[in-house]
């Protein structure tokens, strides 16, 4: 076994039952063999051009430079994590940030006291390089995926030990979510997240029949649930408040749910 | 791969503008010239934009609609996907503040031909006759400068007119009942459904929504793909798009697409001119108009209002009193979310279709001045995911855990009645935007009531959650939808238009939209500003030309002209109203 693989062994989830690591797969989740984009034949010609052109087309980098790509790269791994999928089945998120700024497309407000969000997600990869550098004396590149993860922590529960100057700039909370965000609207707009987590994709013009229930339609599939753990050396698979208990009071930029 | 019951489904035409897979409008339409002073310029083609031009231009008023975004083909510019829809909001830069700073955009502004109609979910409940008597009845905020039986006929009608779903009996406020039936319940109804019936709590089911649970017309029924707040491809959810837009063009009205409007132009005589706007390439055009209505709802009516500012009105037009901008609502929409052993696929069926407004009403045991509603949503994975992220703090690892669990969860949602309060508002910014125009500034602040009520209703929500069998109960922050910041009022010194939406200080300005409302109770608002809507329309239809040429303003209350709704709404089939 190589020291690379080693390595790799150690971001990967485990068997609870065995303690082993589960090896990487193309279908994370409890729908084995689901495929929403096996349907989309069945979906209108708008929705099957704006899915297809995701999953096919990776957008060029034209608005980080190198550093900072490589740097964002391993910030969205932690985010949102894929080290139990196969190479052949991973999500890229960096790109369509990096898409999203340079097209200078926002969410239609930024909060009073933001930077606009360009400037704070550059901002963002020099506290988080700087964090690194002050906890365990070296780049966020060059730790563990257990240090990277006990970086982000810091900034999720809004108490940053370096970079105070950049947070004098732009709140922590604001920045955080900011980025995750953007890391979620990605990941999850993408068709094998939507395999992993079951959901039934786009459906017009065909309808959903079994409304009820929780039951599957024809083409969906039932759920074959198993257990995992995170990787050793995690502490991104407990749940804490942002910027700690109770003072979330920020509101995330969300589509309106009513 | 299991294959579906049904076969593929064969794409409506090519080279047709569709509204919905069966109906179609034809394009061009009448063209006016920017020199001819037409009767009506309306500002926005939204849920109030829509109505008026309907009603106006087939009363025979020449009427031209300005609007910012486009003019939607639903087959070609809409889709079933989340992060495909950004196209439907709001999305030029605002700056928000203040304590509880709202988010907008996708949250609660709309643009396009249709507006926040487009992308509502579509409940659509009524206010209730205490609404308009918060100050006498509570002694806070103000009172309507109308009662709920003078828009009552207009409820009736726009619930016609769009149609509304729901049951035969619906209890609270002023009971009545709707003539189109209640939609089938998905998970989360059923969720809110099995939690009140254990805590003993009357719950609507199956609506109240403006979507077609029978096919109507040209326009289909659901078929409950969950999409609704990403616009209805299926034409079965209600938008003035597809319910009054084809009928405004078939009466001569005329809508430009892509026209921002950046400032009301005024005459020697403190009387409109028209308005100037640029075009998609960014050109400057001025339309001359005898009458401006402004339909840009609560941000972008006071923010042109205050960028028309000129000499003789430095603070912004219709703005002597100083209101413009302020008493700026919205409402608690707090998400309060259930997971359950057993799954729920919460993405299927339209995300309103079952409410509670047992609590709607002012308590005095509760210890604050008016009350909340409860309502199904249905985040799809991407609101669910940022949902997470607020309520459970979830990220990398235990974000990708309980994502895997998606479909067990279950959505709630708090309407809470906020009240209006003076320093919640709109003003301008430093910043400009691509036209050069100042980009709007909004302050947003709970007080002591406010605070209060999101506390004690959030809780009410997550027991409901709880006696649903949920076995871990999370909940998010946010606010919903957005009215106020122009509001009426028969005190030209406390408020910026009277009762008709005529503004106090320009005879021919009027306002007609969510800005308008001087209180917003717990009903969403879509219904309330498409009969105010259809209600200013039935004043100046009855002023004639008077509102062109002189500066008098009569009060008196116009005849209700059922007769001028959309042909086909009203007078036969189930129900008549005659």
């Amino acid at each position: 076994m190589s020291n690379t693989h080693v390595i790799e062994q150690l971001s990967l989830p485990r068997d609870p039952a065995t303690g082993k690591p589960i090896e990487p797969i193309a279908q994370p989740g409890y729908y084995p063999g689901y495929s929403t984009l096996s349907q989309n034949e069945y979906w209108d010609a708008a929705t099957r051009s704006v899915v297809l052109e995701r999953v096919q087309k990776v957008p060029p980098i034209r608005f980080f430079n190198p550093e900072e790509a490589r740097l964002l790269t391993a910030v969205c791994n932690r985010i949102v994590p894929q080290d139990d999928r196969d190479e052949g089945h991973r999500i890229p998120i960096m790109p369509f940030i990096d898409k999203r700024l340079y097209e200078g497309r926002i969410d239609g407000y930024r909060y009073e006291g933001m930077p606009t969000d360009p400037e704070a997600h550059r901002l963002g990869l020099k506290a988080i390089d700087e964090i690194a550098h002050h906890l365990y004396g070296t780049g966020f590149l060059d730790i563990a995926t257990g240090e990277q993860e006990r970086v982000l922590k810091t900034i999720h529960k809004g108490n940053p030990p370096a970079a105070r100057e950049i947070w004098q700039r732009m709140p922590v909370h604001r920045y955080w979510m900011l980025l995750v965000q953007d890391c979620v609207e990605i990941y999850y707009a993408h068709p094998l997240a939507w395999d992993e987590i079951g959901y039934g994709g786009p459906a017009y013009p065909r309808a959903y029949m079994r409304l009820e229930r929780g039951q599957p339609e024809p083409w969906e599939v039932d759920e074959c649930r198993y257990e995992w753990i995170a990787p050793p050396g995690s502490i991104s698979d407990t749940y804490e408040f942002i910027a700690g208990e109770g003072e979330h009071r920020g509101t995330p930029g969300q589509g309106g749910t009513h | 791969m299991k294959t579906p019951l049904l076969g593929k489904f064969s794409f409506p035409p090519r080279g047709q503008h569709m509204l919905g897979p069966l109906q179609h409008i034809d394009i061009p339409m009448k063209r006016y010239t920017e020199s001819e002073a037409v009767d009506y310029c309306i500002v926005g083609v939204g849920s109030a934009g829509g109505v008026l031009l309907q009603r106006l231009s087939r009363a025979g008023f020449r009427v031209v609609g300005l609007e910012a975004g486009p003019f939607w083909d639903s087959e070609r510019d809409w889709v079933s996907d989340e992060a495909g829809s950004h196209n439907l909001y709001w999305e030029d830069l605002r700056i928000t503040g203040g304590a509880d700073p709202l988010a907008l955009g996708a949250n609660n502004s709309g643009r396009g031909v249709g507006g926040g109609s487009i992308h509502w979910a579509a409940f659509t409940p009524r206010l209730h006759p205490s609404d308009f008597r918060v100050y006498s009845e509570d002694g806070v905020a103000v009172d309507w400068p109308l009662s709920y039986d003078e828009l009552k006929p207009y409820y009736e009608q726009l619930e016609l007119e769009m149609p509304v779903a729901g049951p035969a009996y619906f209890p609270w406020g002023d009971p009545h009942g709707y003539a189109y039936g209640p939609h089938p319940i998905g998970g989360v109804g059923d969720v809110l459904i099995r939690g009140c019936t254990k805590l003993g709590i009357r719950v609507s089911v199956g609506g109240p929504v403006a979507i077609l649970s029978g096919s109507h017309g040209d326009r289909q029924h659901c078929i409950y793909r969950g999409f609704c707040i990403q616009a209805c491809k299926v034409g079965a959810k209600a938008s003035t798009l597809i319910t009054h837009v084809p009928d405004a063009l078939r009466s001569g009205a005329e809508i430009r697409d892509h026209c921002m409007v950046s400032r009301i132009n005024m005459g020697k005589d403190r009387r409109t001119t028209g308005v100037t706007y640029f075009d998609r390439d960014g050109i400057e055009h001025v339309q001359k108009a005898k009458a401006v209505i402004v339909s840009g709802y609560a941000i972008e009516t006071p923010r042109l209002l205050l960028n028309s500012a000129c000499p003789g009105f430095e603070n912004g037009l219709a703005n002597s009193s100083d209101t413009v901008g302020r008493y700026l609502m919205a409402q608690a929409g707090n998400v309060i979310l259930g997971s359950f052993a057993e799954l729920i696929r919460m993405y299927k069926a339209p995300p309103a279709h079952a409410l509670t407004e047992e609590f709607y009403e002012t308590d005095p045991k509760r210890g604050f001045a008016r009350g909340f509603a409860i309502q199904t949503v249905g985040p799809l994975p991407i609101a669910f995911a940022k949902q997470m992220m607020v309520a459970k703090g979830a990220w990398g690892w235990g974000l990708r855990r309980v994502m895997m669990d998606y479909n067990h969860w279950a959505a709630l949602g708090l309407l809470g009645e906020i009240l209006p309060w003076p320093d919640n508002r709109v003003q301008l910014a430093e910043e400009k935007d691509r036209f050069g125009i100042p980009v709007p500034k909004v302050t947003f602040s709970l007080r002591e009531n406010d605070k209060k009520l999101i506390e004690f209703g959030k809780n009410m929500v997550l027991e409901v959650m709880r006696a649903a069998g949920a076995r871990e109960v999370v909940q998010e922050a946010r606010y919903a939808h957005l009215v106020g910041a122009a509001r009426m009022g028969d005190d030209p010194r406390t408020s910026v238009v009277d009762r008709y939406g005529r503004t106090h200080d320009i005879a021919n300005l009027f306002v007609c939209d969510g800005s308008v409302m001087p209180t917003q109770g717990s009903a969403n608002p879509g219904l309330t500003i498409q009969a105010l809507a259809a209600r200013t329309a039935d004043y100046l239809i009855s002023q004639r030309d008077e509102i062109f040429t002189s500066n008098q303003r009569n009060m008196e209350r116009p005849p209700f002209r059922r007769h001028l709704a959309p042909p086909e709404t009203w007078g036969k089939g189930v129900p008549r109203l005659t």
